[in-house]
């Protein structure tokens, strides 16, 4: 038996596809935008000398990097209602799996970027009579920011990725609409390999605005 | 004489277990230019950073302006604008122009406008000879230009006091006169300078008084002619006839 590469199929069932990508792109946005907040107020918690905010961001980083996003997913999805007696609908299930999955990372992120700043920055700072909280806000923050990027990059395009395993919670991104077209079309091949390339072109446009995004930054002093 | 800037009494300061400054007591005038030298490791940039804490003292008092530096109730950041501070490592904040670095005190601190501060930034880079630099980002500035636009960066606060921690260390031998010859002369214009340097010329010409740690205590005080035609401390003569040997 002989097999047909169908490009009819790709076109065919662009539309849905498409309502996928769309939702996919907007659990990551929403998700990466609310994840980058957690990951910044925890960033900063591991950073400061308080023993309960560090012990609070250190516990949260650990938990959930040291559990698989789909259990996270699962665990809000059909764990948590159980205890506390109301659903929440996938798509908001699945932004707060993105969110706080990312957060723990870009809490470290974080951290890292802020820490990697010479301390001769804060010295500096605070010796023009600038408190802490300015000193980060005006002399850290902006340098911490450039280092960031890179990684937060990284982390942006994994975020977007893993948004594919919100399909084990019913959510109709992309990933799973993919599988409902193949289930009545069969036609895998076609299919997975359009999925392919839509994942594609969306890492490829995140990596290239960041990449932009640096290079803005970067114009502006150079270190 | 005039009034008391700086008056320290029987510093002492550890870190973990070893003691670096072992009971320090030194009162600094208004006006007065004192020059710190010693060996590196003496414990002199130390006594430097705990006059604006920098570091926390082990025990003893500081009192600067009248402020004791050290009490909690005291507010710090006021003092730190009272007492400048320049690096050895320059410390300019790179994402900053260097207009940027000198008026970002005032602004922030002062809340002088920042049209008011500019202006005021700018007079500072020209007096340091940088008026043509003021856009320029600290990666485009040699080291001499990096620490005459740190020490216009700690003017604009105009202090009372300015420390400079070995503000030519860090400088390529040919840099190193463009610093000291501003540092001359906010001297000559009767600025306090509390200085740690290893230019024992600088010590020599500009300095009222110059002060001789070594191993966590001052080991000898004077004027610059005492302490370096006859220095009659065997440590300060060894000393000075390594530093001396190489310039």
């Amino acid at each position: 038996m002989g097999f047909t590469f169908e490009a009819r199929v790709m076109w065919e069932t662009a539309p849905l596809l498409l309502s996928g990508l769309a939702l996919t792109l907007f659990i990551t946005v929403v998700g990466l935008i609310i994840g980058f907040i957690f990951g910044v107020v925890m960033g900063f918690a591991k950073i400061s000398k308080s023993r309960i905010l560090n012990g609070i961001a250190t516990a949260y980083v650990e938990v959930i990097r040291g559990t698989p996003l789909i259990v996270q997913a699962m665990f809000l999805y059909f764990g948590v209602p159980l205890a506390t007696g109301t659903r929440i609908p996938p798509v908001l299930a699945g932004i707060i799996a993105i969110a706080v999955n990312s957060g723990a990372y870009i809490a470290e992120i974080v951290r890292g970027a802020v820490q990697s700043i010479e301390k001769g920055q804060m010295e500096a700072g605070r010796s023009i009579g600038l408190t802490h909280a300015q000193t980060m806000l005006h002399i850290i923050w902006p340098q911490a920011f450039k280092r960031m990027i890179p990684p937060l990059g990284n982390q942006f395009i994994i975020s977007l990725k893993d948004t594919s395993l919100l399909m084990v919670i019913g959510v109709g991104e992309l990933t799973m609409k993919g599988q409902e077209i193949i289930s009545t079309t069969y036609r895998a091949f076609e299919i997975w390999l359009t999925v392919a390339i839509l994942y594609l072109i969306m890492t490829f446009t995140l990596a290239r605005l960041l990449r932009i995004l640096e290079r803005r930054l970067l114009v502006k002093g150079g270190a | 004489m005039g009034n008391v800037m700086i008056s320290i009494e029987n510093l002492h300061k550890r870190f973990g277990d070893t003691e670096v400054i072992k009971g320090i007591s030194l009162s600094i005038e208004q006006g007065e230019v004192v020059v710190i030298i010693g060996a590196s490791g003496s414990g002199k940039s130390t006594v430097l950073r705990c006059i604006t804490r920098l570091e926390e003292i082990t025990s003893g008092r500081i009192i600067v302006d009248g402020l004791d530096v050290h009490d909690p109730k005291t507010d710090i950041n006021y003092v730190r604008t009272e007492a400048g501070m320049v690096f050895q490592n320059f410390n300019l904040f790179p994402h900053m122009t260097a207009l940027e670095n000198v008026t970002l005190g005032p602004i922030k601190v002062r809340g002088v406008p920042r049209r008011d501060a500019e202006t005021l930034g700018l007079s500072l880079l020209e007096k340091v000879g940088l008026a043509e630099r003021a856009h320029h980002y600290p990666s485009q500035l040699s080291g001499g230009q990096k620490q005459r636009v740190a020490i216009a960066r700690a003017l604009a606060l105009s202090p009372k006091v300015i420390l400079f921690d070995e503000p030519t260390s860090a400088l390529d031998p040919e840099l190193v006169g463009e610093v000291l010859a501003v540092m001359r002369q906010l001297a000559n214009e009767g600025m306090t300078m509390v200085v740690v340097t290893h230019e024992m010329s600088f010590a020599r010409d500009v300095a009222d008084r110059v002060i001789f740690i070594d191993r966590g205590v001052i080991c000898e005080e004077g004027s610059p002619d005492t302490l370096f035609t006859n220095p009659s401390n065997p440590r300060l003569r060894e000393f000075l006839g390594k530093v001396l040997e190489g310039a």
